[in-house]
């Protein structure tokens, strides 16, 4: 992945501010993405990551929530305020969102090809007769059988790995640069989710986007990603392309995560499993240094005053955020 | 040895009602004719996906929802001919855990109070001998007594998980069905509470009906796995074996499309076509031949009867025409 | 590294939780924030205040005296003037402030109490027989037109003070009957409930004390809904000539003061009405900061 990035992420903060005060949801998060390559934003309920994707898209509902500082480029164009009426012209002609419920984006009382035509005309100005023919061409593209006859269907009709199959060839029949997908197959049966994500992958490849995808499965990330992000507490904790993420995980979060995962066909059944001891620490009451310090095998005394930073420029490869890596 | 619990051919038919006069239209076939044992203090894992039935299944056993047709066993009585004083008494014995931690327990009501009921509703010890129990229950999940007067919206998903096991626990059943006890939680956290649940089953001896849609966690706890597609156990073997060795080509598709988190492996994927079909008047035949790369002529017509192939030491039974 | 870590983590895992509030504390402290809600409530107790101190026959125990003339204006002696027949105006409005709250309070808490238990019933047992049965009651009862019933329940029990309470107790609880009804019917398929028929709780218990604590957020709202609605009809009630006997209200002191108005007095008439106004207004600006303040989705 070289050249320029297509997404450039700097030191992006979004706050919230909640009856108990202000949270910062994202705190000092940079990263790039390339064209034609899927990027993993991992990590738990509250590390940030569904924040950051929707910080991309203007979707952060404000109030409470608010861009407090940093900068997200699209292809060299700064997105951190714009108007919601510019935000609209650049969401799903240069971005576009995959939700984790395909009902977040599908209007139960339009059938799905009318809300594809809707989407199609509006973008990319066909007359009706092609905006038909290209979703039924979309449709078949994202794996959809009968494509002629679901295209007249309404969302309820369809089960829910079709309904998530529509939203992907939604996003995708404009043609964006970016597409951000959070938890995409996450509300899915797991054959259901083979499907979708081997969808996905295809995708990603024939139509060279950029993807984000979002997510808290690592075994989704390994299938999908080339390069990954993990996130803890609104901070990213490591960045590595995904073979030596897997295999040789710095930060000692990755590499507790890995260790306490369940594998299938893992002998050693019934030991019990490395585990994570501790909570996630609440964001109102975040410790000066290290947030993961206190469920840290490694820790020592530099950790619970300092706040570790990312290792290394932002261009590179491989970034950890820790003083005693793995 | 008896078994603790004997399954014997359970059916729970939903009516669909429609037209007019809200006539019954048509049956939610939920659960078809299951059959299986569980001894004392072993773990049964049943894994499956949405619709598969089971969940409905858990409940029926419990008798939470009322069977449609077959026989729960619990120790040589048959549950599902109890009368309410009997099934009062039998409830003891059985309990269960729930997945959504944020929805099974009671809002207005303080840890202690929620944990302390099973106690008061069965009348068992004293207040104090009760209050004591409640303490040491809070101990074996892992929690500390400072918590009895706090209220659920007080906790994470986790330890709200734990205080759902404190009061499964309460009455010293002698099998828990639990229900996707882990899916809701953080995957960090997941860790501590299936640790937690291997404790049970190695120091109280505890029976264990475990229902997941998460195969990798199943296994991990799981003497014995039971896959279950429409309303039917397709195949039941050894932990080990079925992932090992699965024979059911549905169970072959489900162990291929789980995400690995590994990208050194690339998996031979089984990618099925179509999607899980509703078990609102499943198809005749094998409930999987619309879907099933294996699929031949007689499987649309027959349902396939359930063949042995293991040995007399490790059962193995797969319900496929591949291998009559 | 080695998995030195203790199996379960179990030590931190006990660690003390966040929120220390409970569900009550954390509303109260959004109500005290509205500052509309705010002034309502410190309105509302002036007024209860002054209801107390009728009934204790603290103040306003002069209201049938006839201590002046006819229509005088309002004076220092008479701080509203007197009424047609000479009897002081500000001392009966503020004894309607008693009887507005004793209506409103016997109605509100008594119908409230009744819609709960008729709406956890109903949703309990919803699409069974109990349920349809008080669905149809609550059906006739909401076909009937108020008035008519009230008359009606008024005649039958001519002679009882309490029958203009009956009759409201009677009618307004089916409102709220109905949204206990709905929310139960949501709270009866959560696991929670669930988990009470697992360990076997007998159902009356669980709709007691498992679901029914959790409807009174709405209770509460609709309880200050009743007591406005309570006093509105009584006025008319009482102009009706169908609600309070002895004593005084606002509605009679409306009613008396349709003469008086044509011939071109308006103390009393406006003595009634603004105190009413006054008392509705401040309540229903208390009551909507308590539903947002009490609203389950902002709570936890």
């Amino acid at each position: 992945m070289s050249g320029e990035p297509l997404l450039s992420v700097r030191d992006l903060a979004v706050e919230f501010s909640t009856e108990q005060g202000v949270v910062r949801a994202v705190d000092g998060v940079s990263f790039d993405v390339f064209r034609n390559e899927t990027l993993g934003l991992v990590g738990e309920s509250g590390c940030g990551k569904t924040v950051t994707g929707l910080s991309i898209l203007g979707l952060v509902p404000s109030p409470p929530g608010r861009i407090a500082a940093g900068s997200i480029k699209l292809d060299g164009r700064e997105l951190v305020g714009l108007s919601e009426s510019e935000f609209r012209r650049i969401r799903g002609r240069d971005v576009a969102m995959i939700f984790q419920e395909p009902m977040t984006a599908l209007n139960p009382v339009f059938t799905v090809g009318n809300q594809m035509i809707d989407v199609l005309r509006r973008y990319r100005g066909l007359t009706r007769r092609q905006a038909r023919a290209a979703a039924i061409e979309m449709l078949a593209k994202v794996g959809i059988p009968a494509p002629a006859k679901r295209v007249d269907e309404y969302p309820h009709q369809l089960s829910g790995g079709m309904r998530q199959r529509v939203v992907i060839a939604m996003a995708l029949s404009c043609d964006p640069k970016l597409i951000v997908a959070d938890e995409p197959t996450t509300a899915l049966d797991v054959t259901t989710q083979a499907q979708v994500l081997e969808q996905i992958v295809k995708l990603q490849e024939e139509f060279h986007v950029g993807m984000i995808l979002v997510t808290h499965d690592l075994g989704v990330v390994a299938e999908t990603c080339h390069r990954a992000i993990v996130m803890y507490c609104g901070r990213i904790a490591e960045k590595a392309p995904i073979a030596p993420l897997f295999a040789h995980p710095r930060h000692p979060y990755t590499a507790g995560l890995l260790r306490s995962i369940p594998r299938v066909g893992h002998d050693g059944r019934r030991e019990d499993l490395a585990v994570i001891p501790g909570l996630v620490p609440d964001l109102l009451q975040l410790p000066p240094g290290c947030r993961f310090a206190d469920r840290c095998p490694r820790r020592q005394a530099r950790c619970d005053g300092e706040l570790p930073e990312l290792s290394g420029a932002v261009q590179d490869e491989s970034r950890v955020a820790c003083f005693y890596p793995c | 040895m008896e078994p603790l619990l004997e399954v014997r051919d359970l059916q729970k038919y939903f009516p669909v009602r429609g037209g007019l006069l809200r006539r019954v239209v048509a049956q939610v076939k939920a659960v078809d004719g299951v059959s299986f044992t569980l001894g004392a203090g072993e773990t049964l894992g049943l894994v499956g996906e949405s619709g598969c039935g089971k969940s409905t299944l858990g409940r029926a056993i419990l008798q939470l929802q009322k069977p449609t047709g077959g026989q729960v066993i619990l120790s040589g009585e048959d549950v599902t001919r109890a009368d309410p004083r009997r099934m009062h008494r039998l409830r003891r014995e059985m309990q269960i855990i729930f997945q959504d931690p944020f929805a099974s327990l009671s809002p207005r009501r303080t840890v202690a109070q929620t944990i302390r009921e099973p106690l008061d509703v069965h009348r068992i010890g004293t207040p104090a001998e009760r209050n004591a129990k409640v303490e040491e229950l809070l101990q074996i999940v892992g929690m500390r007594s400072s918590v009895l007067d706090r209220y659920p919206h007080e906790f994470s998903g986790g330890q709200r998980q734990r205080v759902g096991i404190a009061r499964a626990l309460a009455l010293n059943p002698r099998l828990i069905v639990a229900d996707e006890p882990v899916s809701a939680l953080d995957v960090s956290v997941r860790a501590q509470v299936l640790n937690l649940i291997a404790r049970l089953q190695r120091e109280h001896g505890i029976a264990f009906l475990f229902i997941s849609h998460d195969l990798s966690v199943v296994e991990h706890v799981s003497d014995r796995v039971g896959v279950m597609y429409l309303g039917k156990l397709v195949e039941m073997a050894s932990a080990r074996d079925i992932y090992r060795e699965p024979r059911h080509p549905y169970t072959q598709a489900l162990l291929s499309a789980v995400p690995v988190p590994d990208p050194t492996r690339k998996s031979q994927r089984i990618v099925l076509e179509g999607d899980v079909p509703s078990p609102i008047n499943p198809p005749p035949g094998c409930p999987f031949h619309g879907r099933c790369p294996k699929a031949m002529d007689i499987c649309s017509r027959a349902v396939p009867p359930v063949i042995e192939v293991g040995g007399p030491e490790l059962p193995h039974h797969v319900a496929c025409h591949l291998y009559v | 590294m080695s998995a030195a870590v203790p199996a379960g983590g179990l030590e931190t895992a006990a660690r003390a939780p966040r929120r220390r509030q409970s569900l009550w504390s954390k509303a109260a402290w959004k109500l005290r924030r509205d500052r509309a809600g705010m002034i309502g409530l410190a309105v509302v107790l002036v007024y209860f205040v002054a209801a107390v101190g009728v009934w204790t026959h603290l103040w306003a125990t002069g209201w049938a005296d006839v201590t002046g003339g006819k229509w005088e204006p309002m004076s220092a002696a008479h701080w509203f003037g007197t009424n047609m027949i000479g009897q002081d105006i500000y001392q009966r409005a503020i004894y309607s402030v008693g009887t507005a709250f004793q209506v409103g309070l016997v109605v509100a808490v008594l119908s409230t109490l009744l819609g709960a238990l008729m709406g956890a019933l109903a949703g309990f047992f919803s699409g069974r027989f109990t349920d349809e049965v008080i669905l149809w009651i609550m059906g006739v009862l909401d076909s009937i037109p108020f008035y008519l019933l009230v008359a009606a329940i008024a005649f039958a029990l001519t002679g009882n003070p309490y029958a203009m309470h009956i009759a409201m107790i009677v009618t307004f609880w089916t409102t709220t009957s109905r949204l206990v009804r709905g929310e139960v019917i949501k709270l009866k398929e959560q696991e929670f409930v669930e988990a009470a028929h697992a360990i076997g709780v007998p159902e009356m218990t669980i709709i007691f004390r498992h679901i029914l604590p959790n409807t009174f957020h709405i209770l509460l709202v609709q309880a200050t809904i009743s007591f406005v609605a309570a006093i509105k009809s009584e006025v008319i009630l009482s102009f009706l000539g169908l609600g309070v006997k002895d004593g005084m209200s606002w509605g009679l002191m409306i009613a008396e003061s349709t003469l008086e108005v044509l011939a071109g007095f308006f103390n009393n008439f406006l003595a009634a009405s603004l105190l009413m106004f006054g008392l509705v207004m401040a309540f229903n600006m208390f009551s909507d900061a308590l539903q947002d303040a009490l609203d389950p989705r902002h709570v936890s």
